[in-house]
C-alpha cells in the first residue's frame, strides 16, 4: 500500500533522491509554463494572460482526480493520506495570510516556488525576492510570541470541503472537475477581452482555436477519469463480505503503550469477567449491547479492536465500522497469559532479539499486572483525540 | 543568437505540474512546497548566528527538534530539485540569461526593492497560513482541504484588490 513510509526511515537516503526528481519536476514544468518571468505571472492580475490561474487549476484537477482513481482502487486511502499532506484549517490565519501572499504576490512579481524557479533561470529579481521570503520567515518567527493567539485562531483541525459541504468526496470532485471547465472557458474569453483592449489581438482573429481544443480535450479526458473513480470505489468493496483483521498480542501490546489514541477497544466478554479485568482503556460492552454503541455511525478515525475470551468473531455492527477492524488474537486469555504472566528470563548466551523481547515482555509485565487497579472504562464516547499537530505548516 | 522556445500550452503545463504532484502524493504521501525551506533556510541561518536564541524561541524551535540539521529535510531536498529543474528547463529552452525581469516604466533599483519587500510580506504570510501557493493551494486544494479554498482565493483576492495601484509597475 502506497504511499512508502519506508522513504522516511530505513530507506531515507532513496526517499531524498526521490525528493530532488520529484523537485526536478516540478521545477522543470513552472519554467516552461513561463513561471520563472515575473512579467508573465503578474499577467494574471491585469486578466490579459490567464495562465497562473489555467495551470494551477488543471494541476489541482488532476492530482485530485488522480488521487481518487488511486484511492478507488485501493493503492491509498484518501482520508490517511490527506491527513499526512495537508496541514489543519485555521480559518482567520489561512485567510489573512492568503490576502497578505496575493499582495506580495503582486508586489514581488513571484510567489515563493516560482521565485525559486526564477532565481535557477538567472532572474536577479527571483532571487531577491527569494530572499525576501526567507527574512520574512525570520520576521514571522521573530514576531510569534506576539501573534502566537492569532496564529492558531480558527483552528478546525482537518476539515475537508466534502465535510463542509456535505456529499461524498468523490461527487464533489466531479463538481470541481466540472466547474474547473467552466471557469476554463470563461478565462479564454476574459482573455481575449483583454487582450483584444491591449491591441495585442486583431479585431475580428478568429484564433485561439488550438489552445481550446487542447484545453477541452485535456480536461474532458480528466472528468471522464474522475466519473470512472465515482464508479470504481464502491464496487470491489461492497462485494467481499467483510472480516476483521487478526491483531497480536504483541503488537496491540505495543499500540497500547506507543499510541493509545489511535485505538478503540470493546470487551465483548459480560460484564461482570470485563470489570474483573480487563485491556487497560477498553470498553466493557456484552455482546448483546453492541448495537447500541452506534458503531456504524462513528467517524471511523480510530481502529476498533474487539477481545472476547478467545478470538472474538465480529458481529455485524462492528463490520459495519467505518474505520480499520481488528479481533484481538486468542482474546482475552490469550492476553492473560501474554501480558499478566511473567516471562522466563532468556538463556544465557541469548540472541539480542530474544533479550529485547525479554525486555518488552518484561516491562509490559509490570506495567499491567495489578501492581495498580486498573483504570475505570472510558465513558461511551466519539471523542477522537487529535493525532500529532502539523507543524511549519502544509509546506513542511 | 536562437529564439527562445515557446512556453507549454497552460493546460499542457497544468496536467504535467498535476502529474508531478500525484506522484509526490502517491509515493512519499506528501505534496509540493516551496516557502517551508525558505523557513528551514532562515532558521538555520539564524542558529548558525545565535543557537540559544533558536532553541528559546517555539516557533523556531519547533522545526528543530528532530535531532537533524535542519536543512537535512525532505522539502529542502524537493527544492534543490526545483532549482535543478527550473535551470534545466531554462537552459533547454533557451531562456537562461542573467537579468531582471521588470515592466517597462520602473527602474531596475524599483523593481529589486519591491522583489525584496513583496518577498518578504510572502515569508510572513506563508508561515501564517501554513504554507503558500505550492504547499498550501495547489497540494492544499488537489486534496480538497477547507483551508487551502480558503487561502486560494484569498491569494487571489489579495492580488486582484492591489492590481490596480500597481498598474504602472507591470504595464
Amino acid at each position: 500500500m502506497l504511499p512508502l513510509d519506508s522513504l522516511f526511515t530505513e530507506h531515507r537516503e532513496l526517499g531524498l533522491v526521490i525528493a530532488v526528481a520529484i523537485g526536478f519536476g516540478f521545477g522543470f514544468v513552472l519554467e516552461r509554463a513561463g513561471f520563472g518571468r515575473a512579467t508573465k505571472l503578474a499577467a494574471q492580475f491585469y486578466l490579459h494572460d490567464m495562465t497562473v490561474f489555467k495551470v494551477m487549476f488543471a494541476a489541482i484537477i488532476t492530482a485530485m482526480a488522480g488521487v481518487w482513481v488511486a484511492d478507488g482502487v485501493g493503492l491509498i486511502e484518501f482520508r490517511a493520506l490527506a491527513e499526512s499532506a495537508v496541514s489543519f484549517t485555521y480559518l482567520w490565519p489561512m485567510l489573512v495570510g492568503g490576502l497578505v501572499l496575493g499582495a506580495g504576490f503582486i508586489i514581488s512579481g513571484y510567489c515563493p516556488g516560482t521565485s525559486v524557479v526564477a532565481t535557477a533561470s538567472g532572474n536577479l529579481d527571483g532571487l531577491v525576492t527569494f530572499v525576501g521570503v526567507i527574512i520574512g520567515s525570520v520576521i514571522y518567527g521573530e514576531l510569534f510570541p506576539l501573534i502566537a493567539s492569532f496564529h492558531t485562531s480558527g483552528d478546525q483541525g482537518f476539515l475537508f470541503l466534502p465535510d463542509v459541504i456535505g456529499i461524498p468526496a468523490p461527487v464533489l470532485a466531479a463538481v470541481i472537475v466540472a466547474a474547473a471547465i467552466g471557469m476554463f472557458l470563461g478565462a479564454e474569453k476574459v482573455e481575449r477581452i483583454f487582450k483584444r483592449r491591449r491591441g495585442e489581438l486583431p479585431e475580428g482573429d478568429p484564433s485561439p482555436q488550438r489552445p481550446r481544443i487542447f484545453a477541452l480535450s485535456a480536461i474532458g479526458g480528466l472528468a471522464l477519469l474522475a466519473l470512472i473513480t465515482l464508479g470504481v470505489p464502491q464496487t470491489p468493496r461492497a462485494d467481499e463480505p467483510r472480516t476483521a483483521v487478526l491483531i497480536s498480542q504483541d503488537e496491540l501490546a505495543r499500540r497500547i503503550i506507543d499510541e493509545p489514541w489511535t485505538l478503540r477497544i470493546i470487551d465483548l466478554r459480560d460484564a461482570a469477567s470485563c470489570a474483573e479485568a480487563r485491556i487497560p482503556g477498553t470498553q466493557c460492552a456484552p455482546r448483546r449491547t453492541i448495537s447500541t454503541l452506534g458503531l456504524p455511525y462513528d467517524t471511523g478515525t480510530r481502529d476498533l479492536v474487539l477481545v472476547d475470551e478467545t478470538t472474538a468473531t465480529a458481529p455485524d455492527e462492528a463490520l459495519a465500522y467505518k474505520g480499520r477492524l481488528f479481533t484481538l488474537e486468542g482474546g482475552w486469555s490469550g492476553w492473560r497469559a501474554f501480558a499478566l504472566v511473567k516471562p522466563l528470563l532468556p538463556e544465557p548466551g541469548a540472541s539480542s532479539a530474544e533479550q529485547e523481547y525479554y525486555t518488552f515482555r518484561a516491562a509490559l509485565h509490570s506495567a499491567l499486572s495489578g501492581q495498580k487497579p486498573a483504570p475505570l472504562p472510558p465513558a461511551n464516547t466519539t471523542y477522537v483525540p487529535r493525532k500529532k499537530k502539523k507543524k511549519g505548516g502544509g509546506c513542511s | 543568437m536562437k529564439p527562445p522556445k515557446p512556453f507549454w500550452n497552460p493546460y499542457v503545463a497544468g496536467v504535467a505540474l498535476g502529474g508531478v504532484m500525484l506522484v509526490s502524493f502517491l509515493l512519499v504521501g506528501k505534496g509540493l512546497g516551496a516557502s517551508g525551506t525558505a523557513n528551514r533556510l532562515g532558521v538555520a541561518a539564524v542558529e548558525a548566528v545565535a543557537p540559544d536564541h533558536v532553541r528559546q524561541n517555539s516557533f523556531f524551535a519547533e522545526i528543530s527538534t528532530t535531532g537533524r540539521s535542519l536543512l537535512d529535510s525532505w522539502l529542502v531536498f524537493e527544492v534543490l530539485g526545483m532549482f535543478l529543474g527550473g535551470l534545466v528547463a531554462a537552459y533547454t529552452s533557451g531562456r537562461l540569461s542573467r537579468g531582471v525581469i521588470k515592466g517597462p516604466q520602473i527602474s531596475t533599483a524599483m523593481r529589486l526593492s519591491m522583489a525584496l519587500g513583496g518577498g518578504v510580506l510572502m515569508g510572513m504570510a506563508a508561515r501564517l497560513a501554513r504554507g503558500c501557493t505550492s504547499g498550501q493551494a495547489l497540494s492544499g486544494g488537489a486534496l480538497m482541504s477547507a483551508g487551502s479554498f480558503i487561502f486560494m482565493f484569498a491569494v487571489f483576492g489579495g492580488a486582484y484588490a492591489l492590481a490596480y495601484s500597481l498598474r504602472k509597475v507591470w504595464n
